[in-house]
């Protein structure tokens, strides 16, 4: 595992110092200031219960964070194929698992960033409804477990594609197509088919449950179960990554990969 | 005795394609074999396969006297430098070896030492601390010599390092590739089109054409073997050259006072000679065109096309 570390190294080197990580979190930041000034003083907006309005905005930087996490991702085996820097790592003796294991942590960075601007945001709207504790744990543990999955599902998609645009591309649609649910009406994901789907979605299950904490101020285990597909997720994700990455990470994408 | 690196009918397939196929040559330790072939012929594919990128279809092959069943072991030893290698252009040459000693298992401050002692080497020294993304073609090739060095390897293989380098440059590499070899003891593969710089830098040349190895041996031998017709330059007294004619045909002959030029096309190389002396002309000198690489290499590339 110590080259894995190594790898880890040089890539969050890469990804903080080269820039790119910083500037999607400073855009990161903007996007919730926004978000946040809006709902806490807009007289259009800020209708939103306080509670309400830490959900969304706990809410939306989880989906933003898990987002940067995945893109990250996605970038990590196809970028390195484009920019020609993949077959330098693959002479070395280091692993293949190592290598993938390197990089899907740099890629969760993104996540643990997201989160530790979004503290204050959270500590600030929470500010005297007491919620901001549990608001941040929720956040923590639901944020952790859907970046653990989507950057997953990066890289395994990155793994595959014949290209750096497909694999960004295919990554943002089944991101979107994952968030879907969370935009329907409430009439549409009742009865036991929607409460299925939101069930099965580790996405809607996973903000489901930070709203049940943080809207209805519902203690951890009452709705533990909600917690069940995100934790799957993860697990099942990041154990197929590595395995896969292990056996399959080679310089051509697509079907020969 | 081991060879360094050996192959024996090594093969590659995707599908119905045939990118190489029952390739077996083997080097010693300190020999700078130079691989040929035209685009397509396989070389790129066996250097992948030798260095552990590209599993085989079928075959065995070892390195520095590792089976290929142990490819992260092969690795170890080998240091290469692919084909239009891709560098990270927001490092520095020195943090790029530095995490590239580090990925062979060297420490924090060994990894140092190596990037540093690798710089000068390659003549970069005073350019280890600028970004990657400012270095030029040249500086570049260099700094991928030195990273195909940063764990001490026994074999060294050269994709192409002196593509678009300008002469000196090339002028430059071919000097550092002979020092791998000659000290350090190195067994260099180099791959590359330009046959002056296999005549020049190899000890030994392997021929690829069509996934296959179509000729090996040292550059004499290879170049010897060429089926492209060689010449004869024979002088003779002027007053002969008639005779001469007469007694060289159905051999083409070009006359030109006392010296004649005679196509060999297919005829022993000291058949002009016999038939002279026989004759009773006196030959004054007799010389034979050298073979050259690029006449074999056309004549085998060509031929099984």
């Amino acid at each position: 595992m110590r080259a894995a570390a190594i790898v880890l190294g040089q890539e969050l080197r890469d990804l903080w110092l080269g820039g790119r990580a910083l500037t999607l979190s400073l855009a990161f930041s903007v996007l919730l200031s926004v978000l946040a000034y809006l709902v806490a003083t807009n007289s259009a907006l800020n209708f939103l219960e306080q509670r309400e309005t830490v959900n969304l905005t706990l809410q939306v930087a989880v989906a933003v964070g898990a987002l940067l996490a995945l893109l990250t991702a996605a970038d990590a085996i196809s970028g390195e194929r484009e920019r020609r820097t993949l077959e330098t790592l693959l002479l070395t003796p280091v692993s293949r698992l190592e290598i993938v294991g390197g990089k899907l942590a740099a890629a969760l960075s993104l996540w643990f960033a997201a989160f530790a601007i979004v503290i204050a945001y959270v500590w600030f709207l929470g500010r005297g409804v007491g919620i901001a504790g549990d608001a941040l744990t929720s956040g923590i543990v639901v944020g952790t477990l859907l970046a653990i999955f989507l950057a997953s599902l990066g890289i395994l998609i990155s793994l595959f594609a014949p290209s750096n645009r497909v694999s960004l591309s295919l990554s943002l649609f089944l991101l979107l197509a994952l968030f879907a649910p969370t935009q329907l009406p409430s009439g549409a994901t009742s009865g036991w088919a929607g409460d299925l789907l939101l069930r099965v979605n580790p996405v809607t299950a996973g903000e489901h449950y930070i709203g049940r904490i943080v809207v209805n101020g519902r203690g951890w285990s009452e709705d533990v179960a909600w917690l069940a597909s995100p934790v799957v997720a993860a697990a099942m994700f990041a154990a197929l990554a590595l395995a896969v990455g292990a056996r399959q990470l080679s310089l051509r994408g697509g079907a020969s990969a | 005795m081991t060879h360094t690196v050996e192959a024996n009918a090594v093969g590659k397939r995707y599908g119905e394609l045939i990118a190489l196929e029952d390739l077996s040559f083997a080097a010693d330790q300190g020999e700078i074999l130079g691989v040929l072939g035209p685009n397509g012929a396989g070389k790129t594919t066996a250097i992948r396969i030798l260095t552990t990128i590209l599993e085989p279809t079928h075959g065995t092959f070892s390195v520095a006297g590792v089976p290929h069943t142990r490819p992260a072991e092969i690795r170890r030893r080998t240091g290469v430098l692919p084909e239009s290698a891709g560098y990270p252009e927001r490092q520095t040459a020195a943090e790029y070896l530095r995490y590239q000693a580090r990925l062979f298992g060297r420490s924090r401050a060994a990894a140092h030492t190596t990037a540093a002692a690798l710089l000068d080497e390659v003549g970069l020294a005073d350019r280890g601390r600028s970004l990657i993304g400012t270095y030029s073609r040249g500086m570049r090739q260099r700094l991928g010599i030195a990273r195909a060095l940063v764990n001490e390897p026994q074999v060294v293989v050269l994709d192409e390092p002196t593509l678009g380098l300008d002469p000196a440059g090339q002028r430059q590499m071919l000097g550092i590739i002979r020092r791998i070899a000659g000290e350090r003891g190195a067994t260099v593969l180099l791959c590359t089109h330009l046959l002056a710089e296999v005549e020049e830098t190899c000890t030994r040349v392997l021929i690829l054409n069509r996934g296959r190895a179509v000729a090996q041996g040292t550059v004499a031998e290879v170049g010897a073997r060429a089926a492209a017709p060689r010449t004869a330059t024979i002088r003779i007294a002027p007053e002969d050259a008639e005779r001469a004619r007469t007694a060289l045909s159905p051999l083409h002959v070009e006359l030109t006072g006392g010296t004649l030029r005679v196509s060999l096309d297919g005829a022993a190389r000291n058949e002009p000679l016999r038939r002279l002396v026989d004759a009773s002309i006196d030959v004054r000198s007799y010389e034979l065109e050298a073979a050259r690489l690029s006449d074999a290499f056309l004549a085998m590339t060509e031929a099984a096309a």
